[in-house]
């Protein structure tokens, strides 16, 4: 084909298929080819065609059609990494301001089912909490115990040089409350609990089923997301505590390792215990798992019908939260600093 | 008295301004069989969303048993909205529920009935369409053509006067399919209920249809209205001829 391109105006180019016996596509499409070049360069174009395989070739395909190839241009990638980010940051922005006005449809939906409490499904409501509670033990436990764990090992060998090491006990002890519980267990309620929420309610979506719900004049956001978003909330704290207990058990190994006695450690740990702490850690808790239950219901019931739709709402449900669950622990760490508790 | 239970005027249907139905115009008859045909693209689904209230209107109005369902006040549209069943072409049953939850449903959110009284009513629609023998099976347990039956159950358990059907044959076999013209046929028989079914199937559309129209793409909106066979022998449209006769299409 090269030499082809180099063909001019008042040059002849012979096409020759007459000993061709079998062809298939890149046959067809080399003669397409070759007449395209013919009409951009000007060059004439001979067949040699006894095998009429030319000829059979141009009755079903047309030269013409497959002139323009700008048609099948993709639009242009924006590549420009400051407009990336800008665009980043506006779909950030808008995901926060869709998880809040879906608060506001949620907190409706409550509203009437305080007037109907009926309406209400009780029995899925459980099963969301035994699913999102229940079935994560095993894994809040696993990472609970190993945060107990490293958090022990990282302060245990810096304080050990002065020789305090006893107060890592403390550390860990106001640190879980105050802070890491509730947070480790968001993270893992996000990825674990939310993103199957956005899954379900996707899914749901691609099968019609909300289309069903809402011709049955039953609001999907009270019958599917309120008793996810309950769910979500209600567990948090239990999960939240169990993940500060096994914490607290990881990093009584790592100080039972050091030569520390049991009774020094736990006496340390429950003196840092305060209510302000235990307070600040289940008001962390309710409040991530209010947003990680919104989010994930939101880009649920707001995916397209699509299986491709479905598996990035559970992706945007996941960073969704994340994005939510840091910003508003930054607002609660302002205001802690601000009240000064 | 008045017969009509569907009335669509001057409806223009479209998703985010975007026009893909206009000038649509027609009613239903109470008992009828009326059947919305057409091509592949041609807005078929489209049309029985937008009457059910799915989508907003562009323009035009849709009285169900003379309720509006959009342009009206809550109130209204609540009513028109329990006035009408509708089945999916997916079934769309609720996978976490068994069939009998599933005709259960519509009755534990509207009526103060007690639960026993409710199981009975679903266990009579399942028997309507022959599956009381597996109103405890779970929607992925039982045949494609047993779900479309187990959502008619479920749109019929308020008693509605209109049935709406998306393509209630798509994916079903002829015999299933022939068998669920039959149930069809005998449901508004025996219990008068108004139809309006999306389909393209000719064997169905020629076994149940009393009425039917026609959408077409390029048209955007209907392009024939008529009994069926009247329309493969007399419209003076081709596509119209074709559609009905594809046999004839080489001829």
């Amino acid at each position: 084909m090269p030499e082809v391109g180099k063909l001019k105006a008042g040059e002849v180019l012979v096409l020759d298929a007459d000993t061709v016996k079998r062809y298939d596509g890149s046959a067809e499409a080399l003669i397409i080819e070759v007449h395209r070049c013919a009409s951009a360069q000007g060059f004439t174009l001979e067949y040699r065609d006894a095998s009429s395989v030319i000829a059979k070739t141009l009755k079903i395909f047309n030269p013409a059609v497959f002139s323009d190839h700008t048609a099948y241009d993709l639009p242009p990638r924006n590549t420009h990494t400051a407009e990336q980010v800008g665009e980043a940051a506006v779909r950030i922005w808008r995901d926060i301001v869709d998880v809040l006005a879906f608060l506001g449809e949620v907190v409706t939906s409550g509203l009437s089912f305080l007037v109907r409490p009926g309406r209400l499904r009780l029995r899925d409501t459980m099963l969301c909490i035994e699913r999102a509670g229940m079935d994560a033990l095993p894994i809040v436990a696993l990472i609970g115990f190993l945060i107990g764990l490293i958090l022990a090992f990282l302060s245990g060998s810096s304080m050990r040089q002065f020789g305090v090491e006893v107060y890592v006990a403390d550390l860990i002890s106001i640190g879980l409350f105050r802070e890491m519980g509730a947070l480790i267990t968001a993270i893992l309620l996000a990825g674990r609990t939310g993103s199957a929420f956005a899954a379900e309610l996707g899914t749901m979506k691609v099968n019609e089923e909300i289309d069903a719900l809402t011709t049955l004049s039953l609001p999907p956001v009270l019958f599917l997301a309120l008793p996810r978003v309950l769910a979500a909330t209600f567990v948090m704290p239990f999960l939240s505590i169990f993940a500060i207990v096994t914490g607290l058990m990881g990093g009584f190994v790592v100080l039972w390792l050091m030569d520390i006695p049991a009774i020094t450690y736990w006496q340390h740990v429950f003196d840092a215990i305060t209510v302000n702490n235990v307070l600040i850690g289940l008001t962390k808790a309710l409040t991530f798992g209010l947003l990680v239950g919104l989010s994930g219901c939101s880009h649920g019931l707001h995916a397209k019908r699509s299986a491709d739709a479905v598996g990035q709402a559970a992706t945007a449900s996941v960073v969704g939260s994340l994005v939510l669950i840091t910003i508003f622990d930054g607002i609660f760490s302002v205001l802690l600093f601000i009240l000064d508790i | 008295m008045d017969d009509t239970v569907i009335e669509v005027r001057d409806l223009v249907a479209g998703y985010e301004g975007r026009v893909i139905l206009k000038d649509i115009f027609f009613t239903v008859g109470k008992g009828e069989t009326f059947v919305v045909l057409g091509g592949s693209g041609c807005g078929k689904s489209t049309l029985l969303k937008h009457i059910i209230g799915l989508h907003p209107l562009l323009a035009g109005e849709v009285r169900i048993l003379g309720h509006r369902i959009q342009g009206g006040g809550p109130g209204e549209r609540e009513a028109a909205m329990r006035s009408f069943g509708v089945t999916y072409q997916s079934g769309a049953l609720f996978g976490n529920m068994t069939l009998l939850e599933n005709v259960c449903l519509p009755l534990e959110s509207f009526t103060d009935l007690p639960s026993d009284a409710r199981r009975l009513i679903a266990e009579m629609k399942l028997e309507l369409v022959g599956l009381k023998p597996f109103a405890n099976y779970f929607p992925t347990d039982v045949s494609g053509g047993m779900k479309k039956r187990a959502a008619i159950a479920r749109a019929m358990a308020l008693d509605p006067q209109v049935l709406l059907l998306d393509e209630p044959s798509a994916g079903l076999d002829p015999v299933t399919s022939a068998e669920l013209d039959r149930l069809i046929l005998r449901l508004r028989d025996t219990h008068g209920i108004s139809f309006v079914i999306v389909t393209h199937e000719l064997a169905s559309i020629y076994a149940v249809a009393d009425r039917c129209i026609m959408l077409d793409a390029e048209a955007r909106s209907i392009i024939a209205e008529g009994k069926p066979a009247e329309l493969r022998d007399t419209s003076p449209l081709e596509k119209v001829r074709t559609f009905f006769s594809p046999g004839s299409r080489q001829s």
